[in-house]
């Protein structure tokens, strides 16, 4: 063999020894047998590691009491958000996969994949009961929490759906509050006659106009009928059969029909909407308490150009309830419970529960006596006080897939291409569908 | 000049021809970590969310429980996804005929000795070249009841033609189809500039001496040599449109109702909001099967007819 030959035998040699290896690393690495050595990055320090991941407005309202947390126990929080959707697409792979965080962003109820009730009965969750604060949730946030008699989740705070309204455009019209629905229907004809939109109805993607459901729903039917879930679920009665649930939208085609919802509103996104108010073009908004610094945000007053008042829905001014969505975190039962269950008992803590709820402008999550910085929802917080909030309707509901048809087809709805009947018959069809 | 017979070559033998044999196999053991990594990432995957297609898996740990036909089923007979089938197809057809020949139309009027044509060429493609997710919202500010297209069409008189562009079930998809054309048309317009660039002059100049007048050079000797060119576009575009999802996610989310929900949305709905995993592989092996023989079928017809010209 000349020199030349074995030359070039060797670079053929090592040419396939380098694509065999290069092979073999590249599958191995993808099959995970190859330590990177990335997890390097999760130092626990002196008190342990904690991993979360919340949606962003928890993490807003979280990062000061993290840090005092960590400065506290010298443990290390390791936090990563995302918006609501996209943290609730990307949860239920993460749990399956067993990449899950230690302390996760639930939903209330059964309303999503990844809601308490759904996790909880997967056994995906670990069982808080033991905790000191779960004898401060109140009656509608246990209800959602609870899973078989187990407390599954903690509620960092609680968002309301409130009527947000532009103080100037009610004085310009001579409007006050109304507290029922007469009151109430007075006033948008009023605002009506002065030249404005008596109510700004940003449907588009159909959020909004849920909150017209479950606000009205709250009142005239949970109100009326504490059961309906129960009776629903058993078979009792049907969403088409139910007086009260028809008359929920016969309250909202009574204000379509008279024209005082936005022209074009299935067009109109949320922000055009709470501008609209902000402007003054329109005098009103349904929306969650939990947005209402970002409709302030569009005013120059700010806070002070807004009032909110719980939506009236018949003539009984004592009878009004406030929907009420509390905010939950839970602890993945594949993660080592005793850093996340401490993390827990720190943010139940009354002066963190107030820090927490200043922090976001929101109602505390316990029912812990805490004196609130702003008095945007003074208003509400009597109604609150004496007990009448109510869940929102499509919590206990089997799935999202009920809530999803009633935003979907009650846009065919508001538009005059599907009657009253048909869409609730729509609703029980899926009901139907989520409890086989 | 003497002629001498060759002789035998020296360079044969049996270790010759495992050197050959050495040297020809290193280009496929080059090849093998990537097959590996394409096997890993792309294929083992495509075959296992097949299969999930025939459970009712839904995201846990469990193994899903094996449904046959049922989730294929409910898909060819629920309303929804009837309906979404039906917008998919009616984007997918308008878009590409209407897209194929605005661009066309472009190219023929920016190849030209027109001083501004690299402006405009640039100024057509630009949309092409941003995220669609950034269209989408774009469009849908411009496309609110208050928003600036009826805002501009009250200002010159039009006001009448005012619609509620995204928020009216009659013209929504209308709408949709629109912008999707909007953004693509100056790639499509990209792809035939590129095929004008092959069409020979001389060609034209025969033509013209042989009395051809612009219409039927365009017809007898442009059009039949951008065929290849056209076979591209009309791929690309059909492809496209029938995987359409970013713009009708973020303008419209489907809705009104579901006026303007394609396959792709309601795939990703049954996913990342139903937790219905099984059911929506389901639905994108339905549109994988259907992109494959749309193409195919184009792609096909289109070749026997550039064969034909």
């Amino acid at each position: 063999m000349t020199i030349d030959a074995a030359r070039s035998r060797l670079a053929r040699v090592l040419i396939q020894r380098a694509a065999l290896g290069t092979a073999l690393v590249v599958t191995l690495g993808a099959c995970g047998f190859v330590n990177s050595g990335d997890d390097s990055t999760e130092d626990g320090g002196s008190g342990g590691s904690l991993t979360a991941y919340v949606n962003t407005e928890q993490n807003t309202g979280l990062a000061p009491l993290i840090e005092a947390y960590e400065e506290e126990t010298g443990a290390t929080v390791d936090v990563s958000s995302a918006t609501t959707d996209e943290l609730n697409q990307q949860l239920r792979v993460q749990l399956t996969s067993g990449t899950a965080a230690d302390l996760i962003r639930v939903s209330p109820g059964n309303s999503s994949p990844v809601a308490v009730g759904v996790l909880g009965r997967e056994g995906e969750l670990t069982d808080l009961s033991d905790a000191a604060w779960t004898d401060e949730l109140g009656d509608d946030t246990r209800a959602l929490a609870e899973v078989d008699g187990e407390v599954l989740a903690f509620p960092v705070s609680r968002n309301a759906i409130v009527m947000a309204y532009n103080r100037q455009v009610f004085e310009d019209a001579g409007v006050e509050v109304p507290t029922t629905w007469q009151e109430f229907v007075d006033a948008c004809a009023a605002l009506d006659a002065s030249g404005v939109t008596p109510i700004a109805a940003p449907f588009q993607g159909g959020i909004f106009f849920q909150f017209w459901v479950y606000a009205l729903a709250g009142t005239l039917v949970y109100a009326e009928n504490p059961d309906i879930d129960a009776q629903l679920a058993a078979g009792e009665t049907t969403f088409a059969e139910n007086a009260e649930w028809g008359e929920v939208f016969a309250r909202i085609a009574e204000l379509r029909d008279a024209g005082y919802l936005s022209d074009g509103m299935l067009g109109i996104p949320a922000d055009q909407g709470m501008q609209s108010v902000a402007t003054g073009d329109a005098a009103m908004v349904l929306m969650v308490s939990a947005g209402l610094p970002q409709l302030h945000g569009y005013s120059e007053g700010g806070a002070d150009a807004f009032g909110v008042f719980a939506l009236p829905a018949n003539d009984d001014p004592e009878a009004t309830m406030v929907p009420v969505a509390p905010d939950f975190l839970a602890v993945n039962a594949a993660a080592d419970p005793e850093a996340a269950l401490g993390f827990l008992d720190f943010l139940a803590e009354p002066e963190n529960v107030a820090t927490y709820a200043n922090e976001m402008g929101v109602l505390p999550g316990l029912a812990t006596d805490v004196t609130l910085d702003s008095d945007v929802l003074a208003p509400i917080e009597p109604l609150l006080a004496d007990g009448r909030s109510v869940a929102y309707a499509n919590y206990l509901w089997p799935n999202g897939d009920v809530q999803q048809t009633m935003l979907q087809s009650g846009q065919e709805w508001l538009d005059g291409a599907l009657d009253t009947t048909g869409l609730l018959g729509q609703l029980d069809a899926e009901y139907a569908k989520g409890q086989s | 000049m003497t002629l001498t017979a060759s002789p035998p070559s020296t360079d044969g033998g049996p270790e010759v021809a495992r050197r050959r044999s050495r040297r020809a196999s290193v280009p496929y053991l080059l090849l093998v970590p990537a097959l590996l990594f394409y096997a890993f990432v792309v294929l083992w995957p495509t075959l296992q969310g097949a299969g999930y297609a025939f459970t009712d898996w839904a995201g846990r740990r469990e193994t899903p429980g094996f449904v046959g036909l049922d989730n294929f089923t409910e898909l060819f007979s629920a309303p929804a996804a009837r309906s979404a089938l039906r917008n998919t197809l009616v984007i997918a057809v308008s878009t590409t005929i209407v897209q194929t020949l605005v661009g066309l139309a472009l190219a023929l009027a920016l190849h030209s000795a027109l001083a501004s044509r690299n402006l405009l060429r640039t100024m057509f493609f630009a949309p092409a070249l941003l995220p669609p997710v950034i269209i989408g919202f774009l469009w849908q500010y411009i496309l609110t009841p208050a928003g600036p297209l009826n805002d501009a069409l009250g200002a010159v008189g039009l006001g009448g033609l005012a619609q509620n562009w995204l928020g009216d079930s009659s013209v929504a998809l209308a709408s949709v189809i629109g912008v999707i054309i909007w953004q693509n048309a100056g790639l499509t317009m990209v792809i035939y500039l590129a095929g004008l660039e092959g069409v020979p002059p001389e060609l034209h100049e025969a033509a013209t001496m042989d009395g051809a007048g612009r219409w039927q050079r365009l017809r007898h000797v442009t059009l039949p040599l951008l065929l290849p060119a056209t076979t591209i576009a009309l791929s690309l575009t059909l492809i496209g449109s029938l995987k359409l999802f970013d713009q009708v996610y973020v303008m419209t989310g489907g809705g009104p109702g579901y006026a303007t929900e394609t396959l792709s949305v309601v795939m990703y709905k049954e996913a990342f909001v139903s937790g219905r995993y099984g059911y929506s592989t389901a639905i994108a092996l339905v549109l994988t099967m259907i992109v494959f023989a749309f193409a195919l079928l184009q792609l096909r017809g289109l070749r026997r007819f550039e064969v034909q010209q």
